[in-house]
């Protein structure tokens, strides 16, 4: 049900019967079926795996946007937090100071 | 027929050409075709004048009044893979179990059960691994013995080797000697040997660039022994069932607990990306070419820089320490700072699709 | 590895949790339904991470969990066959039948062999024209399109001597089953994100309107279960019930539809039976009959085994979440990985071994405490 991992598509063969590939899954090579991807996907593409089967094309521009929000979401907290300890120590007036 | 004579002597192989291109049942049977097989197979690359009197036992001097003794068995499918053969890996593990006890390894020995229709060049290569091995580390195989059986009763090769070693009475590291604080200290990458197999297994082929970490660890032993000395309270290596299965002996042995850091723990990216295809946890996978110490942590610094001062040692780092807590479990903190327990596993990590 | 490694992140993974605390004015209850979702949550501490907002309740996501003790029992008799190579996902290999695993099989000298792909076990059934070579075919419709394709390929190339025992599951209606239950206490799910990836999540949008329960798609990473459990959380203090995706990089609302549709000319909606659940109707994948001959139930007349659970397992609690694996009598005692009673502590993402492997350490700690 779950056992999907990324990989890089590093070679695509459609002359068979079924279309297949290589993916690279970060120095690990197999191959994989693209059936369910056929037209869809190119060299140097992601794509998430489950059982030797690519299953979809990873979305490289939503992934980077999300992931770009969930960084400036962990960065926001980190000065939170710097700014609730260095109220602690010095007083609130000081802390809004530094 | 050449002469026989070691490696050393030159770059023409010594070892002679058969005249047969598969092991017999005849050559197991103790009568001439037997006795041909030692000369010509095995004499010629384990040269040393012990063995070459082929006597029923060796005869040996040694120096010390307590010796360690190992002796393991190899049948590690398929027989050579990425970074070794069965050989070599026969006299690696062997050699590094003594040298677990802090003992210097003298002497080893081999036996054989040999397959019936096993390519004799197949076996030449087996045979010049373990030579090649024995002979870096100055550690001579002094007795052997060879017994063939039918086709299709042994896959192949099966290896034993038995390993004898000096014990050092200033440097004898033991499980019972882990005391809270002490560092965990990991002599290089973990995972390589067991991701290496994994990757030739009939049903699971995958290409990867990894090769088995098979080595010798002799070498780090003695920088240990003579750079942070009484120190090292605990040697291992971790093999079957990986660092996890070794730490978790180690802690229910010494009645002490560990807690491993998941974010220092070396691991090379194929060997991650491997376990993350097949569902495989690092800590589980196994090594033959690396060590776990527990060493004061006063000491621990110097340890590291006394592992990474050879090859074999590079990837040397601290990954955890010993506490109080928890005695006899083996712990993990997570990158996300959660904390769980790693534990023995029943039997052998399975590919998961889930 | 890219598109994995970075949704480890610890420090954003601990911005995530303040997060979750802060959204939350009460404790809710959430069920992740993902056995792969369940494993990561109890190896990185997650729930103890968002203990204090949130009780993670796990659910009945786990194929080899939930694979009814028939099935087991069907493939031990096919794998005790002289003439059968049968070959199985790994995490098959140590769930316990009536009387024994696929391992002791092995050691009796069945040939039982693990595969990674559907399409290995037709390979072995192309190099081994002697044997007949029959595939464990387990999962939920993330696995399907694969299965699918073996045997849609053993047909185009008349592979006979190749067939599939089926053990196939659906999500929505083991989801439909829980919520319908009068003790139901969870409020909203994080679905599972491979599922969704093949499958798309129309499917959960009337779930989540006729019974008001946010659902939001979510992947497998540390980072994509605290953003799906903060984007549910969201959802849960704002009074709203939709199905929201978390997993942007994989799942579309449409799925996969080439997948979708060799799904459909292959397998049909059959009713099954959930091991410790009972059976849910339409919430299985059967052949249809047009592939019938590739069917090892038929093929080698195995509708006779009929099977029944030990009394002391209670496998079919913790699938609903209505047990935690440490509150079952028989947990680390009667029942332990070496000798399971059920499939949940068997399996790698059953909740039961993920309590035992990794969460035994918190029981340890909490006496101390």
């Amino acid at each position: 049900m779950c056992l999907g991992i990324p990989g890089r598509i590093v070679e695509i063969d459609r002359d068979g019967g079924l279309p297949m590939g290589i993916v690279d899954f970060g120095g690990v090579k197999r191959e994989v079926c693209l059936a369910y991807l056929a037209d869809e996907v190119a060299v140097g593409d992601y794509a998430i795996v489950h059982v030797g089967f690519a299953i979809s094309k990873v979305d490289e521009e939503e992934a980077k946007r999300t992931f770009e929000v969930l960084k400036e979401m962990s960065e926001l907290d980190e000065l939170e937090w710097m700014k609730e300890v260095a109220e602690k120590s010095l007083g609130p007036e000081q802390a809004d100071a530094s | 027929m050449s002469e026989s004579g070691s490696l050393a002597q030159g770059v023409n192989c010594p070892v002679p050409h058969s005249t047969y291109d598969r092991v017999q049942l005849g050559h197991g049977s103790g009568g001439k075709m037997s006795a041909a097989l030692v000369r010509e197979r095995f004499l010629p690359l384990f040269a040393n004048d012990t063995l070459a009197q082929l006597g029923d036992a060796a005869v040996v001097d040694v120096a010390a009044n307590r010796l360690a003794v190992s002796t393991d068995t190899f049948v590690v499918q398929p027989l050579e893979f990425p970074g070794g053969n069965i050989g070599s890996l026969a006299v690696h593990g062997t050699l590094n179990d003594v040298a677990m006890m802090g003992a210097r390894p003298r002497y080893l020995s081999a036996g054989f059960v040999l397959e019936e229709g096993l390519p004799i060049d197949l076996l030449d290569r087996i045979v010049e691994a373990m030579a090649s091995a024995a002979n870096e580390a100055g550690v001579p195989i002094i007795a052997g013995d060879t017994k063939v059986v039918e086709r299709g009763k042994a896959d192949g090769v099966f290896i034993n080797t038995t390993g004898i070693g000096e014990m050092d009475p200033g440097f004898a590291p033991a499980p019972e000697r882990a005391r809270a604080g002490d560092a965990v200290i990991v002599s290089g990458p973990i995972g390589r040997h067991g991701i290496a197999i994994m990757a030739v297994r009939e049903g699971l082929e995958f290409e990867v660039e990894i090769e088995s970490d098979s080595a010798n660890l002799c070498p780090l032993v003695e920088s240990l022994r003579e750079r942070v000395g009484g120190a090292v309270h605990v040697l291992r290596d971790p093999t079957r069932g990986g660092m996890a299965s070794a730490l978790n002996e180690i802690a229910a042995a010494a009645g002490v607990g560990v807690v491993l850091e998941e974010e220092r723990l070396p691991i090379p990216g194929p060997v991650l990306a491997a376990c993350e295809l097949l569902g495989f946890d690092p800590l589980y996978v196994a090594n033959e070419g690396i060590l776990v110490a527990f060493v004061e942590a006063a000491r621990a610094e110097d340890a590291v820089a006394a592992l990474q001062m050879h090859p074999v040692g590079e990837g040397a780092a601290v990954v955890g320490r010993v506490v109080d807590d928890h005695p006899g479990i083996v712990a993990l903190k997570t990158r996300i700072g959660g904390k769980r327990v790693v534990d023995m596993l029943p039997g052998d990590q399975l590919p998961r699709i889930c | 590895m890219k598109y994995l490694s970075e949704y480890r992140d610890g420090k954003i993974a601990r911005g995530l949790a303040d997060e979750i605390r802060r959204a939350a004015t009460q404790r809710w209850v959430l069920m992740e339904v993902c056995g792969g979702q369940t494993h990561t949550i109890v190896k990185q501490g997650i729930d103890e991470l968002v203990g204090e907002a949130v009780e993670m309740i796990h659910g009945p996501g786990c194929p080899v969990c939930v694979t009814p003790l028939e099935q087991i029992d069907r493939a031990m008799a096919l794998a005790s066959r002289p003439d059968v190579i049968f070959s199985s996902f790994g995490d098959m290999l140590r769930v316990p039948g009536s009387e024994c695993d696929l391992f002791q099989i092995r050691a009796r000298g069945g040939d039982v062999r693990v595969v990674y792909s559907p399409l290995d076990a037709l390979e072995l059934a192309r190099r081994h024209p002697e044997k007949q070579i029959v595939f464990f075919a387990v999962g939920f419709e993330t696995t399907a399109p694969a299965n699918a394709m073996a045997v849609w390929r053993a047909k185009e190339l008349g592979i006979e001597n190749f067939s599939v025992l089926v053990s196939h599951v659906t999500v929505p209606p083991a989801m439909v089953a829980l919520l319908e239950a009068p003790d139901n206490r969870v409020q909203g799910f994080l679905a599972a994100g491979h599922v969704c990836t093949v499958m798309g999540w129309t499917e959960y949008e009337p779930l989540a309107r006729q019974y008001h329960v946010p659902i939001v798609v979510t992947g497998f990473e540390p980072l994509d279960l605290l953003e799906g459990i903060l984007m549910a959380v969201r959802q849960l203090e704002q009074g709203r019930s939709e199905v929201e995706n978390q997993y942007v990089r994989s799942v579309k609302r449409e799925g996969n539809r080439p997948a979708q549709e060799l799904v459909q000319k292959v397998f049909q909606l059959v009713d099954r039976q959930w091991r410790g659940i009972g059976t849910i109707p339409a919430s299985g994948l059967g052949l249809r009959p047009e592939f019938a001959d590739f069917d090892a139930e038929i093929r080698f007349g195995l509708e006779g085994i009929t099977a029944e659970e030990p009394a002391e397992c209670r496998a079919g609690e913790v699938l609903r979440g209505m047990l935690k694996p440490n509150e079952c009598a028989a947990f680390g005692t009667l029942c332990t990985p070496e000798r399971p009673l059920g499939a949940p502590m068997v399996s790698s993402e059953g909740a039961c071994a993920a309590y035992f492997n990794y969460g035994r350490f918190r029981q340890a700690t909490r006496s101390e405490a």
